[in-house]
C-alpha cells in the first residue's frame, strides 16, 4: 500500500524535518518511489541467514581501556562551545524545553 | 630545472624528491599549486575553500625541515587537497551544506593529518555532494562543480570536488570518501585513480558520518604509484586508536606495485558486463583491461556474484538507515545551522533542520527514519542485513577463484548538468560501486582513456577481497602499464602553475 501524504507527514515529525506543503507532496511521491526500489529485498526467502551489522564480519570492534589516559584528547569547553548557535557561560543554550510537552508527539 | 615547468606535470613521488634533492622548495611548489587553482577553479569549481595560509605554512615548515637536515615525509611538498567532511583545523568543514556552512573544525582527521605528517602540503577543501548524497556533486549548497573533460558536465560524486582537483591539476592527490562509490564514480567520470580502501583500512576519525558500517576514506591520484604513495600515508601509524573501526594495515603499497601478474587470475562477471544501462565504451574499456590483463600473462576466469543485482535496493535501506541514525546529531543546538526566534526547542530544531539541509539529504534522512519505524524495520531492515550476508558470501565465493574481480566503476561517462533528474535514476550511477561497500571490500577505478562515443574518461574497476588492497594496485598498474596512465585534463593542463 503506498504511502500516503499523512504517513510522510507523520515520519517528517518524527524525523524532525519540518516539510512545507509543496515539499510534503513530492516527499510523499519521491518515498513511494524510493520504497519500490527496495523491493527486492522482500522477494527473498532468507529462512536461516544470518544478518551482517558489520561488513567485516570475523573481525570485532577495538576497544580502549577503560581507564582515564592523561594523553586523552578533549575538546576544550570553548572550543565545544564555539560552534553552538547561542551559549551561555559553560553551556550550550537552548530554548524552553518543556513548553513542547502538550504538542511533542 | 632547465625550462619552467608546471607542477601539474609531475608526479607525487618526482614533487617529493625534487623538494627532497633541493630541485625546488616546497613554497615553490605550493605557490604553482595556489596559482594553478587561481588560474584554473574559475572554471572547475572544484574548492569549497582554498587555503593558501595553511599551504604555505605547512610547505614552509617541510623546507625548514631539509634545511635543519632532517629526514623528509614521502609526500614532502605534494599539493593535495581534502574532501570537505573532513576536518582540519583552520578550514570550515561544511559537507557543502547550509547546515554547516560556518562549522570550524575543532580538531583534524586522522587521514587529514596522516597527509600532512608525510609532507603533503594542504591546498583546499573540496566540493561534495551534500553530506555525501549524490553521485553527481550537483547537491552541493553552494555551486556545482564542472568536469575538467567538459564544463558543461557533471565530475560525479559525491567527491567529485576531489576528483576534479586532480583531473584539472590543481593538486597532485586527494582524498574523498566512498560510501557507495563516492570515490571510484568520480574517479571514473574525471580519468583519475581513484582507490577505496577495504573498510577500516584507513581512520574515519574526524570525518562526517553517513553510514557508518559502509564508509571509507581514500585517495585520487593521476596515477597508480601516487594513489599508492598517498595509501601508505594513511596507513602509517597502524591501527587509530580514535576510531574503534581502524584496523591496523601494516603494508608497503608501493613494494609489490611492478610485479608481474602473470599467473594471477582476473574475474569476470558476465552479466555484468551484460547488465542493462551500461555503456557500450565502458563495456569496450573494460574488454580492453581484461585483455591488457590477459596479454601480462594473467588468466581470466568466469565468477558468479548470484545476488549483486540485490544489492543497490539492500544499500538503499541500509545507507539511508544509518544517515538518519548519524544526521540526528544535527539540532541546531550544538553545531550547525540554528533557526532564529523559536518558543520551543522542538519547533527550533525542526525547522532548523528544515532550513539547513537540502533536498536530497532530507529524502535520504526521511527514508531511513520510515525505514526504521516499527513494523517497517522487518520488513525491510532487517532483511537487507540478511541480504548484505548473501552479497559478503557471493564474494567470498569468488575470491576462492580469483585475485580480484574486473568490472566497470561507473555504467556511462559524465552527464550534463541537470541531466539526471530524477533522484531514485541517479541511484543506479553506483549500480557497479555499492556492492564492494556492502561487502566492505577495497576496489579502484583505473582510467582507460576517452571512450570512443563520447570522447570522454572512461575506466575499469577492479575489486578485491578484505584487506588485499595492495594486490588490487598491483593489477591497477599493470593496466595502467599497458594503456596507459591519466593525464591533466587538456583544456587545464600547464594553465598557470610554473615552477620557477
Amino acid at each position: 500500500m503506498p504511502l500516503t501524504r499523512e504517513d510522510v507527514g507523520s515520519i517528517a515529525d518524527y524525523a524532525r524535518i519540518a516539510l512545507t506543503d509543496a515539499e510534503l507532496d513530492e516527499m510523499t511521491a519521491y518515498m513511494n518511489e524510493a520504497v519500490a526500489l527496495l523491493e527486492p529485498i522482500r522477494q527473498y526467502d532468507l529462512e536461516g541467514v544470518e544478518p551482517t551489522f558489520h561488513p567485516i564480519g570475523d573481525l570485532s570492534n577495538v576497544m580502549s581501556q577503560d581507564v582515564p589516559d592523561d594523553e586523552v584528547r578533549h575538546l576544550p569547553v570553548d572550543v565545544a562551545l564555539s560552534n553552538a548557535g547561542t551559549s551561555r557561560e559553560r553551556s550550550f543554550r537552548v530554548p524552553s524545553i518543556l513548553g513542547e510537552a502538550g504538542g511533542d508527539r | 630545472m632547465a625550462a619552467a615547468t608546471s607542477f601539474d606535470q609531475l608526479s607525487a613521488a618526482q614533487i617529493a624528491a625534487g623538494v627532497a634533492s633541493g630541485d625546488f622548495t616546497a613554497v615553490e611548489v605550493a605557490r604553482a599549486a595556489l596559482d594553478a587553482v587561481e588560474s584554473r577553479d574559475g572554471e572547475v569549481q572544484a574548492f569549497l575553500q582554498v587555503t593558501p595560509e595553511l599551504a604555505l605554512e605547512a610547505a614552509a615548515a617541510t623546507d625548514a625541515r631539509r634545511a635543519a637536515g632532517e629526514k623528509l615525509g614521502p609526500l614532502a611538498g605534494v599539493p593535495a587537497a581534502f574532501k570537505d567532511n573532513m576536518n582540519l583545523v583552520g578550514t570550515r568543514t561544511t559537507c557543502a551544506s547550509r547546515m554547516l556552512a560556518n562549522y570550524e573544525s575543532p580538531y583534524t582527521a586522522t587521514c587529514v593529518q596522516r597527509l600532512i605528517d608525510a609532507g603533503a602540503t594542504p591546498v583546499g577543501k573540496t566540493n561534495m555532494d551534500e553530506f555525501a548524497f549524490g553521485s553527481s556533486t550537483e547537491s552541493s549548497a553552494f555551486h556545482p562543480t564542472y568536469n575538467p573533460w567538459d564544463t558543461e558536465r557533471v565530475p560525479g560524486g559525491s567527491s567529485g570536488g576531489s576528483a576534479a582537483a586532480v583531473a584539472a591539476g590543481e593538486v597532485t592527490i586527494s582524498l574523498g570518501s566512498d560510501t557507495g562509490g563516492s570515490i571510484r564514480q568520480p574517479a571514473s567520470l574525471c580519468g583519475v585513480v581513484g582507490m577505496k580502501p577495504t573498510y577500516g583500512a584507513v581512520s574515519r576519525y574526524g570525518v562526517v558520518a553517513f553510514g557508518s558500517s559502509l564508509d571509507q576514506v581514500g585517495p585520487f591520484g593521476r596515477s597508480v604509484a601516487d594513489v599508492a604513495l598517498a595509501m601508505n600515508a594513511l596507513v602509517a601509524g597502524g591501527r587509530d586508536p580514535w576510531d574503534s573501526t581502524s584496523q591496523d594495515c601494516p603494508v608497503d603499497f608501493l613494494e609489490h606495485l611492478e610485479d608481474p601478474v602473470e599467473g594471477r587470475s582476473v574475474g569476470v562477471v558476465p552479466e555484468l558486463m551484460e547488465a542493462a544501462g551500461l555503456a557500450q565504451e565502458e563495456r569496450d574499456a573494460v574488454l580492453l583491461a581484461a585483455r591488457s590483463l590477459e596479454e601480462q600473462g594473467a588468466r581470466i576466469v568466469e565468477v558468479e556474484l548470484p545476488n549483486i543485482a540485490s544489492a543497490i535496493a539492500a544499500y538503499y535501506v541500509i545507507a539511508p538507515c544509518e544517515a538518519f541514525s548519524n544526521l540526528a546529531r544535527f539540532d541546531g543546538v550544538r553545531y550547525g545551522y540554528q533557526e532564529p526566534g523559536c518558543p520551543t526547542l522542538a519547533e527550533q530544531t525542526s525547522k532548523s533542520r528544515a532550513h539547513g539541509f537540502g533536498e536530497e539529504a532530507k529524502r535520504r534522512q526521511m527514508l531511513g527514519a520510515y525505514l526504521l519505524s516499527s513494523g517497517v524495520y522487518e520488513k525491510y531492515y532487517y532483511p537487507a542485513q540478511q541480504v548484505r550476508t548473501l552479497i559478503t558470501a557471493d564474494y567470498a565465493r569468488a575470491y576462492e577463484k580469483c585475485d580480484v574481480i574486473l568490472m566497470p566503476a561507473s555504467p556511462r561517462t559524465a552527464f550534463r548538468l541537470g541531466e539526471m533528474s530524477d533522484p531514485t535514476e541517479m541511484y543506479a550511477s553506483d549500480m557497479f560501486t555499492i556492492s564492494n561497500n556492502i561487502a566492505g571490500n577495497g576496489g579502484v577505478s583505473v582510467p582507460m582513456g576517452l571512450g570512443a562515443a563520447s570522447g570522454l574518461p572512461v575506466s575499469a574497476q577492479l575489486q578485491g577481497p578484505a584487506f588485499r588492497d595492495r594486490s588490487l594496485l598491483t593489477f591497477a598498474r599493470a593496466i595502467e602499464r599497458a594503456v596507459g596512465g591519466a593525464c591533466v585534463a587538456p583544456a587545464f593542463a600547464g594553465r598557470g602553475g610554473e615552477l620557477a
